[in-house]
């Protein structure tokens, strides 16, 4: 494959036409504040719609998978922000919980007993679930994009 | 004043909790992943979504980049896909963006090779000299078609021509060195 993007990019570099705007890299710098130490991370099933998910066709199912812990995501987006139900399973113990991320903004949910929870109302934009267990390391969602 | 920790040591100390060395990343590959996105075709929103995405991945190969001092290529090669995928219209499979090596073909962002490819471009002739300046300061191809004297649809045919001809002469100015 010809990657003429990298000469583009190369000469658009050297041109100093168009430099990288400050709000760009304070959003970069700002994604380190949402590293989790020794999180594991949970990967798209295969045949899942992981990425790039749409919200004109209704709600997209995605499924993660990690060693011992399973996440289904149902993503809905309307009027412009994302509703995320989801489920882990095997259901973790008690006192777990999950953080619904995205890089702005984070909403925690306690787990019901059956390893369900939801988040409204969150920014489109990039996207990422983490399930804390007491005793255990946290498994975290690989981060998918969903857009209007 | 510039931390002269390399590449791999910067990954090393951003994977054990330093922000600075995440910050130093930041303000070295940055801006080639910013010019990576935008060569891609993607306006300033998007490419802005596809360089934080490139980020995010870091965040989540941390500890499992395989060759720690090329983390520069590794950001660039990882941007252009994520820019990829923005550009298109429908998700792919899962896998597509699963690769972990860098793209050999971005080395030619590393800052040197920026002065041998000006270098380079300065040396060839016309009208592909004037045609890849007007390409570095995103001319649409009317315009350059008008600047170049030459039909709007040869442009795109044209383009692709000079970069061949940039690709091969900086690929034999490597083979020398």
């Amino acid at each position: 494959m010809i990657n003429d993007e990298y000469f583009l990019a190369a000469l658009r570099l050297a041109s100093g036409n168009d430099p990288i705007p400050g709000h760009v890299s304070a959003a970069a710098r700002d994604v380190f504040e949402l590293r989790v130490p020794r999180a594991v991370t949970a990967m798209p099933a295969e045949g899942a719609t992981a990425r790039g998910v749409r919200g004109a066709d209704g709600p997209r199912t995605v499924r993660f998978v990690a060693a011992g812990l399973t996440f289904d995501l149902e993503v809905t987006v309307g009027d412009g922000l994302i509703d995320v139900v989801g489920q882990v399973f095997p259901t973790p113990c008690e006192g777990s919980h999950v953080d619904v991320r995205t890089p702005h903004l984070t909403l925690t949910r306690s787990l019901a007993d059956s390893g369900q929870f939801a988040a409204t109302g969150l920014p489109p934009g990039w996207l990422s679930v983490v399930c804390h267990r007491p005793g255990q390391e946290p498994v975290q969602t690989r981060w998918v994009r969903v857009r209007p | 004043m510039q931390d002269p920790r390399d590449p791999a040591e910067l990954l090393s100390a951003a994977a054990d909790g330093d922000q600075l060395a995440w910050d130093e990343l930041e303000s070295r590959f940055g801006p080639r992943m910013w010019a990576v996105a935008r060569a891609c075709g993607l306006n300033e929103a998007d490419a802005a979504d596809a360089v934080q995405g490139a980020w995010l991945r870091l965040l989540e190969h941390l500890h499992s980049i395989r060759e720690p001092a090329l983390v520069g290529a590794w950001l660039a090669t990882t941007t252009r896909r994520e820019a990829i995928l923005l550009v298109r219209k429908t998700p792919p499979a899962a896998g597509f963006e699963l690769g972990d090596a860098p793209d050999p073909a971005s080395a030619v962002l590393e800052a040197d090779g920026n002065r041998l490819l000006w270098q380079t471009v300065s040396a060839l002739q016309e009208p592909c000299r004037t045609l890849l300046h007007l390409v570095a300061t995103d001319l649409g191809s009317r315009q350059m078609a008008l600047r170049l004297g030459v039909p709007v649809g040869s442009v795109g045919p044209t383009r692709a021509r000079c970069l061949e001809k940039l690709r091969t002469l900086i690929s034999l100015q490597e083979t020398v060195q």
